[in-house]
């Protein structure tokens, strides 16, 4: 029998690990919707970003907030380019799978050649220590990363449902012929989706580097929990991102404390092949 | 208001309009009439921007607009109430009704637009909140014309506002776009239906195959034997 101290641990971490999940979707989620793109490229930002972050803290001392900060325009700017070309090519919700694909191999491969296929670590924190509950650790680090994930996740979801611009953006998805009578524009709204996709990919690469020790390859690991996050979670919705991040990150936690560790990938997908059998409008 | 010299519409290789010239006086009704397939949608298509014209012009108060996208036409104010509604169904009625006031234009008097439209359909008042792909197919009309409205328009396209609806439905339609007219708002209405259609209008077209084949008062329309048995007749 497991101590409620472990079990209360690996439930705190499994909150972690869903508020991360959920921060790491939310472009692909809005892409996927909006744009009817799915972005696997979405994952090679996240790690370019994160390596971008790692890069400039050892080597120049950069704090990974200012990264951060810097990257968020850059990285905006990246998402519009991708969408401006996606345009010019005409590529499609199922070709945009083997296009972004081959964006991760290539923007992985740009990562290997630059950084090298080894193992890395940034060594800076946030704040160093951990908040003491009762007898449960909850790191600082993953506190905030916690508190930046929920922000933005409710921002983007108050931002579709209560501003003009989420309003245009609904409209545009609709009925993009009729939207586009009443004024919307349509095209700035694709771009601007993939931009602040992008930008979304530059904040989760940082709190990747903060968190996670870094190698090109471990881009693919992310993958799957993240997109049965995204499914779970209903297209486009962020606040159902946290909710399954949430789900999925508890479920891993409590296998690996009941079960065994390496049972932990499993969670994710009997949940989602759960949800989608049982409730199958979901998506 | 609206002048169209000589416009060719094709898809593809088949020509949907040919050499149709019509045009709309300031705070004038025009009703064009005619059957299924005779063009009329993609003449209101082709005005609204969302087809493109293959040759001839169309002019809004005198400036030659062919070619606009669609979103320059609602500068130029142009709103169009579109076959079978064409409703953003996942959002709610007052969402649909504030896309109508998208345009900077327009979003400034939102609150007057809201008041306006409520006014004139107080059953959009109650259901603000409901999901707009839920209501009857006459209350969906009924938000088709307030986002139209919503526009603060000077030139109204409407397609086929009767189609799918009750009669009695219908009967309000009509009465709704009347008053429409009569606050001042220049209309292009298509329309199957040629008895309500004229009856609200001072002037028709018939069109068929693509082509005008008449242009006239109700009445002249009326008193053609060619043109009254073949399109007017039919029990409407």
């Amino acid at each position: 029998m497991i101590s409620a101290t472990l079990l209360g641990q690996s439930v705190l971490s499994g909150l972690f690990s869903g508020c991360l999940y959920a921060l790491l979707g939310l472009g692909l989620t809005l892409s996927w919707r909006y744009l009817r793109i799915i972005n696997l490229a979405h994952f090679a930002l996240i790690f370019l970003a994160a390596y971008i972050a790692y890069w400039m803290n050892s080597a120049y001392g950069f704090h990974p907030l200012l990264t951060c900060l810097a990257m968020i325009p850059a990285f905006f700017a990246l998402g519009v380019a991708q969408q401006l070309l996606f345009i010019r090519f005409k590529v499609g919700e199922f070709a945009s799978v083997i296009v972004t694909f081959g964006l991760t191999i290539i923007v992985e491969s740009l990562i290997q050649w630059i950084w090298s296929a080894d193992f890395v670590r940034m060594e800076t924190h946030l704040a160093r220590g951990s908040l003491e509950i009762g007898k449960l650790l909850a790191p600082w680090d993953e506190l905030f990363m916690c508190a930046v994930a929920i922000s933005v996740c409710v921002a983007t979801w108050a931002c579709l449902n209560f501003t003009w611009l989420g309003k245009a953006l609904r409209a545009s998805l609709d009925n993009p012929d009729i939207a586009a009578s009443f004024g919307v524009p349509n095209r700035a709204l694709a771009l601007l989706v993939s931009g602040a996709a992008a930008s979304f990919a530059a904040i989760g690469g940082v709190f990747v580097a903060l968190l996670y020790t870094l190698t090109p390859s471990s881009i693919y690991s992310w993958f799957g929990v993240v997109l049965a996050t995204v499914l779970l979670g209903g297209l486009g919705s962020p606040l159902g991102a946290i909710a399954a991040g949430l789900l999925i990150g508890v479920g891993e936690a409590m296998t690996m404390a009941v079960v065994a560790p390496s049972w932990a990938p499993i969670a994710p997908f009997t949940l989602l092949i759960l949800i989608l059998v049982l409730w199958p409008e979901r998506i | 208001m609206l002048r169209i010299e000589s416009l060719c519409v094709s898809y593809g290789d088949a020509a949907a309009l040919t050499d149709v010239s019509l045009d709309v006086a300031d705070g004038e009704l025009l009703a064009v009439i005619g059957p299924n397939g005779a063009g009329k949608t993609t003449l209101v298509n082709a005005v609204a921007g969302l087809l493109p014209a293959r040759a001839g012009t169309i002019r809004l108060a005198g400036e030659n607009v062919t070619g606009l996208p669609p979103r320059a036409l609602a500068d130029r104010g142009l709103a169009l109430i579109p076959e079978g509604r064409r409703l953003f169904t996942t959002m709610t009625v007052e969402e649909n009704l504030d896309i109508g006031c998208y345009r900077p234009a327009a979003r400034g008097h939102r609150a007057e637009g809201l008041a306006r439209v409520y006014d004139m359909f107080p059953i959009l008042a109650q259901r603000r909140r409901q999901i707009a792909g839920t209501l009857s197919g006459g209350q969906q009309q009924m938000v088709a014309i307030a986002r139209a409205l919503m526009a603060r328009p000077r030139l109204l396209l409407i397609d086929e506002p009767s189609l799918g609806l009750a009669p009695i439905i219908i009967a309000q339609v009509f009465e709704i776009i009347a008053a429409i007219h009569k606050s001042g708002v220049s209309i292009l209405l298509i329309e199957q239906n040629a008895t309500r259609a004229l009856a609200v209008a001072r002037r028709g077209c018939v069109l068929d195959c693509g082509a005008l084949v008449a242009t006239g008062t109700p009445a002249e329309l009326d008193a053609r034997g060619d043109i009254r048995a073949a399109y007017l007749g039919g029990g409407h």
